[in-house]
């Protein structure tokens, strides 16, 4: 039976290591696994050339190679006739495979040292099912989307929309659309991080799925799988993650179980065993708004149609996060009816709480517990201060904006998003502490425990 | 070097044909009982056909042995001195290396059943002369001359 290579996507996604062999030019055979052979199109694959190995070396001399790929939902094997045709040092192929790997190389603190040489580009001479592999019968290749499917996706991306456009505020469309992913597409674990043009760091604004929130946990630019998604613009998906990577992320959960250590940082909310990601950029023309990203346990949870699907999503994502952003603080505008303020959890309560700002840091801690650092910090501290001089608890966006100590910057100054970003700070490490909104443009400091302020 | 030989290992064979054709077959099982002057490896009969005849006409071979857990591995090269049927005798070592083969398939989140419905017996026998042994770990050794 001839086969199209379309029909073996999931052997494609890396899950399962292939098997690559080339003869040289004395004919003497050469094989080796290769972690991932990337599907072009109906007749066309490609290599990734991190080195200039021995299988690159016997394509130079000769150029016919024998791949064999495996389903990893079957678990059949194909076998792939191929011709070198090409090394691709630039172009989309080349960017397109390079992202991968310097994400992986960013997230195991290998950049520079793990990268793309060059995409090798082959044609498909033949594909064909190895007979005899398994005992008993694989059954066709899976299907990647069902109609039934795409019509509950339909369904989704209608009330996605319908919830950015409802969201009153930016706290309450960024809980609509990571409840929408859930709800319609079963993404049990995702995030949003905000781009700070500031501090030119991405900060979590708000997940989903995760023990700890991990809000206000900050990547920068370039740095692991979400900053490199952010830095080059382009949406990423790994379908299996690879053992460096899970390797990595043990490392740093073993850092983070340190007793005694105090760190200003958060971890980034994150799946101790994630097998698949999916991170794709937010972005309004060329500008960067943030990244929204997945994780699952099941290495083949995310597939192209997700990629597709989720591309049109998040440009409605990035649009309404926009129009919030820059939605002016004017109290002409109508009254949005405000949510009671959170009760706080009498167990954390305290009735006495020591603030500490470390100016050199620009971070506060709360009982010697890390709690906010950056424009955020600064904000608060200048609430904090005014209300002790003054025994002022209510103040507005406007003067927040007008003050130059603080750091805002002239336009997109992300100033909802800080508070929010501060809000859910307090309440997680000071609930007694809170900043209740008080109407567009305005909020309250109400301070449930009596507060010792020091600045060092 | 001894490490080729462990249980749990990803056996996988390159061949050509005369005419510099690459072929590629998952091997079952590897041993050797010479310090590894020579190697024998297992290849199902029900998928090492091309393999087979290959070996028949140009008796070159590439064997590599890859441990999944840690992705260390060691490639051999070169002259098969002979190529036979496995015997029941040779059966209880196969599958005991394809019993660890599986459990090494499971880390990659194969379910047990589909992992044991990888065929492996009856099996090819063949003997590799080894002429060459490369490091073939990722890294900057691969491709370094062990032997």
């Amino acid at each position: 039976m001839k086969m199209r290579l379309s029909d073996l996507r999931p052997a494609f996604q890396g899950i399962v290591p292939s098997i690559f062999a080339t003869v040289d030019g004395a004919g003497v055979p050469n094989v080796t696994y290769v972690s991932q052979l990337y599907y072009i199109d109906e007749g066309h694959v490609a290599l990734s050339c991190q080195f200039f190995n021995k299988t690159r070396r016997n394509l130079d001399e000769n150029p016919r190679a024998c791949a064999e790929v495996i389903d990893p939902i079957t678990l059949q094997a194909y076998r792939l006739r191929l011709k070198f045709l090409r090394s691709e040092k630039s172009g989309p192929l080349f960017d397109t495979m390079s992202l991968r790997i310097d994400a992986i190389a960013s997230h195991t603190g290998m950049t520079g040292v793990f990268r793309l040489i060059a995409a090798d580009v082959f044609e498909v001479a033949s594909v064909e099912c190895v007979d005899g592999f398994l005992t008993e019968p694989s059954g066709a290749p899976v299907e990647a989307m069902s109609i039934e499917g795409a019509r509950t996706e339909m369904r989704g991306l209608q009330l996605v929309s319908e919830g950015i456009n409802r969201a009153a505020d930016l706290e309450s469309l960024l809980a609509s659309v990571l409840e929408s992913l859930e709800e319609y597409f079963q993404f049990a674990h995702t995030s949003i991080l905000l781009w700070d043009e500031a501090n030119h760091r991405l900060t979590t604004m708000a997940s989903r799925g995760y023990g700890d929130s991990g809000v206000g946990a900050e990547v920068a630019l370039g740095e692991g799988l979400i900053g490199t998604v952010a830095r080059e613009r382009r949406l990423l998906r790994l379908s299996s993650l690879d053992a460096d990577l899970r390797y990595g992320r043990a490392i740093r959960r073993e850092a983070a179980a340190g007793a005694g250590v105090v760190d200003a940082e958060i971890p980034l909310p994150g799946l101790p065993d994630a097998q698949s990601v999916l991170a794709i950029p937010l972005t309004v023309g060329d500008r960067l708004v943030g990244v929204i990203a997945a994780e699952d346990r099941d290495p083949m949870r995310f597939n192209e149609w997700h990629e597709a699907y989720l591309e049109i999503i998040a440009n409605q994502i990035a649009l309404g996060l926009d129009r919030m952003i820059d939605r002016a603080d004017d109290p002409a505008e109508p009254h949005v009816a405000e949510a009671a303020p959170t009760p706080p959890a009498a167990a954390q309560c305290r009735t006495k709480r020591r603030l500490t700002y470390y100016r050199h840091d620009d971070a506060i801690f709360v009982d010697d517990e890390y709690l906010i650092r950056n424009i955020p910090a600064r904000i608060l501290w200048k609430v904090l201060g005014e209300s002790k001089r003054t025994g002022r608890t209510e103040f507005t966006n406007r003067e927040m904006r007008v003050d130059a100590s603080l750091g805002l910057p002239p336009v997109k100054d992300n100033l909802e998003s800080r508070l929010i970003l501060l809000r859910h700070r307090l309440q997680q490490k000071c609930p007694d502490l809170q900043l209740v909104s008080a109407g567009r443009g305005r909020f309250c400091l109400k301070a449930g425990a009596s507060l010792e302020l020091i600045e060092r | 070097m001894l490490r080729c030989l462990e249980p749990g290992l990803s056996i996988i064979v390159g061949t050509t044909d005369a005419k510099g054709a690459p072929a590629s077959c998952r091997g079952i099982a590897i041993a050797s009982h010479d310090d590894l002057a020579t190697v024998t490896v297992f290849l199902p009969v029900a998928t090492s056909h091309e393999a087979i005849q290959n070996i028949a006409l140009t008796k070159r071979m590439a064997v590599s042995s890859t441990n999944m857990a840690d992705h260390s591995s060691t490639q051999m090269k070169g002259t098969t001195i002979d190529a036979r049927l496995a015997t029941e005798d040779e059966s209880a070592y196969v599958r005991s290396r394809f019993e660890a083969f599986v459990q090494g398939l499971m880390a990659y989140g194969v379910s047990p059943r589909l992992a044991r419905s990888v065929r492996h017996w009856p099996a090819f026998a063949v003997t590799l002369k080894v002429e060459q042994m490369f490091e073939q770990t990722p890294g900057p050794n691969a491709g370094r001359r062990m032997r």
